[in-house]
């Protein structure tokens, strides 16, 4: 699905990235995990082309195809989506016009026929449903005054209405009361279908009680150090961060 | 002859006009309006008028020249109307002076019309002025629109002068949608908002074209302006609103929004200016102006003004220039909505607010249709 190779990743002047190398398997859920400024978030802005980083050296192979000189609309028709840790507020831009524009755009480009727009209204309903959101956040102006669980429950909206093949989760799980993080947990495992790919991005272990991890990675300063089974979140729950060696 | 040499000295006006002086690029309301070589260019007079117009529903200027008045509305020409001597453009005077025709509308009851221009001369000069007075306690709306159609090397001096009366309100909506090059229209106008009166003004100026409006709105006891005004213009235009509101009387309130998209080399002003009068106690006064430069060459002049004459009120002001939020653009971008989209996207969001604010649904659709098409 994706072979990330040898990546080398800037911010500005600062050299976040520092030869990453990551295999996600087709089909399955992978989680990273890494102590703060490891460069986590940065890693899936690279995938996904954010303005903010430059790769300075290495491939991301997405279906065999590198990406990397790729624009940020193309790797999302492309079937990559990432869910913000912090999903921007855009006053003016209604939710739902905004999704129908990106559905509508992502089926041109798979060559398929456009949703209208009473089956797009039916859809949205079903979703929104799904979610226990409330029907009026499909009226009002994109993430513009949601609360921090109706952001993260809105990112997950778009990643069920977009339908993605990879999927990259940004501390989802972060500020959510334990309704919110089930129905978060519900919509991850709704996509999970075993031909998707998943990259969960968080710092506890209380997602993981709801959406059950194929693999997990640490991350620590700019490199993998170590990729395992579930027992690598329990070292890290008992033990830290330091009990974890480096894979030579 | 140019503009200047059609102005009579002997007019009652013309000390007004001379004490200010033939505005020039010093001239602040000026500055970035090139109106000294619009002045001297050579046009032909045009002073056609017509007194004999069809009654119908709206009102209709075709060049100047009045075709159809809204028959619900008691109307004059070239009647005595009150002009104000302190107004602080000397073009306010020139067009009093030069106006060949002056229509006076008085609106004695609850009613909602249009005034449509429609400019289409080459070549010539065209002044007139409207004045309007609202008779009290009643709500008035007015739908402002322009046309121009082969119109080129032309001038339009018009104005404004608006009495709303008492516990009156009146919605003004100036949709100035024109692409037309070297189509100068300048609007010089008086708003005077009595005692617990409402003016709500919304300004729509899109397209290449170029235009200045001035703005002298008083206010009295209780009176209340708010005023918003969208500006979206592209190519070499030079567009914008000179706005002046004088809190005269006390728990006077005022409220200013201004939001500015600026392509190609275009330039947007937005010169502002509240005074809150020693006697005006209790004033609320706000003003914002943000601006979007979308090319390299756009510019913004914003220059809103507080000046304050008492202690007893609450004023803020506020002006941004910038380019479109980038964190906004890559998020939709990174659901696959392309680039082009995307910008038209977060540009519709930024005007929306203010077009959204006009409650007559007609006119909003409109405007936003004219926007979308201008963008």
């Amino acid at each position: 699905m994706i072979d990330i190779k040898n990546i080398h990743v800037d911010i500005g002047e600062k050299s976040i990235l520092k030869g990453v190398d990551l295999s996600l398997e087709k089909g399955k859920v992978h989680v990273l995990m890494g102590t703060n400024g490891s460069g986590k978030s940065t890693l899936t802005k690279a995938i996904v082309g954010h303005y903010d980083t430059t790769v300075t050296k290495g491939e991301i192979f997405y279906n065999n195809k590198n990406i990397v000189e790729l624009s940020p609309e193309q790797r999302a028709l492309e079937g990559i989506f990432l869910s913000f840790q912090n999903p921007i507020e855009i006053a003016g831009v209604n939710n739902a016009y905004f999704l129908r524009t990106a559905l509508n755009a992502k089926e041109r480009f798979d060559g398929k026929k456009e949703t209208n727009a009473a089956s797009f209204l039916r859809l949205m309903k079903k979703h929104v449903s799904q979610l226990g959101m409330h029907q009026d956040m499909l009226i009002r102006s994109l993430n513009d005054g949601f609360s921090g669980g109706e952001k993260k429950r809105n990112e997950i909206l778009q990643m069920e209405v977009l339908q993605p093949d990879l999927i990259l989760l940004d501390e989802i799980d972060s500020g959510l009361d334990i309704d919110a993080l089930k129905a978060v947990a519900d919509g991850i495992n709704r996509m999970r279908d075993g031909e998707r790919t998943f990259l969960i991005i968080t710092h506890y272990r209380r997602i993981l009680d709801y959406v059950t991890p194929d693999y997990v990675h640490i991350l620590q300063d700019g490199q993998i150090v170590k990729s395992g089974g579930f027992e690598l979140v329990d070292i890290l729950e008992s033990q830290g961060y330091q009990a974890i060696q480096k894979d030579i | 002859m140019d503009t200047l040499a059609l102005i009579d000295t002997t007019h009652p006006l013309y000390s007004n006009f001379d004490a200010l002086g033939v505005p020039n690029t010093k001239t602040e309301q000026y500055k970035n309006f090139p109106i000294k070589p619009i002045l001297a260019r050579e046009y032909s007079y045009n002073t056609e008028s017509n007194l004999t117009p069809n009654a119908g529903t709206n009102l209709v200027m075709h060049n100047g020249m009045l075709l159809e008045y809204p028959e619900e509305i008691d109307i004059k020409f070239n009647e005595e109307f009150h002009t104000d001597k302190e107004h602080f453009d000397s073009l306010y005077f020139m067009s009093h002076m030069l106006s060949t025709t002056v229509i006076t509308l008085k609106v004695h009851k609850d009613c909602s019309f249009e005034i449509q221009h429609t400019l289409c001369e080459q070549d010539s000069l065209t002044a007139y002025r409207i004045a309007l007075e609202v008779d009290e306690n009643i709500h008035v709306e007015v739908f402002e629109s322009f046309q121009t159609d082969k119109s080129s090397q032309a001038f339009t001096l018009y104005g404004l002068d608006v009495h709303v009366s008492n516990n009156s309100t009146l919605r003004w909506i100036r949709n100035e949608n024109r692409a037309d090059k070297e189509t100068e229209v300048v609007g010089s106008h008086k708003f005077n908002v009595a005692k617990q009166a409402t003016l709500v003004l919304h300004s729509f100026d899109f397209g290449s074209a170029s235009s200045l409006h001035l703005y002298k709105i008083d206010l009295a006891q209780y009176a209340s302006c708010n005023a918003s005004h969208l500006l979206l213009s592209d190519k070499d235009a030079r567009r914008g609103n000179v706005v002046h509101i004088n809190h005269n009387e006390a728990h006077a309130k005022s409220t200013q929004e201004a939001r500015s998209i600026l392509k190609d080399n275009a330039t947007g002003i937005f010169d502002a200016k509240i005074l809150v009068a020693h006697d005006a106690k209790y004033a609320s006064a706000s003003q914002n102006s943000k601006a979007i430069l979308l090319d390299e060459h756009a510019h913004m002049y914003a220059k809103p003004q507080l000046e304050i004459y008492t202690d007893e009120l609450e004023a803020s002001h506020g002006s941004t220039i910038g380019t479109l939020d980038e964190d906004a653009l890559f998020y939709l971008l990174s659901r696959g909505i392309s680039m082009q989209e995307s910008r038209k996207m977060l540009v519709s969001a930024f005007a929306n607010t203010l077009i959204d604010n006009i409650p007559n649904q007609e006119y909003a659709t409109k405007i936003h249709k004219e926007f979308e098409n201008s963008l």
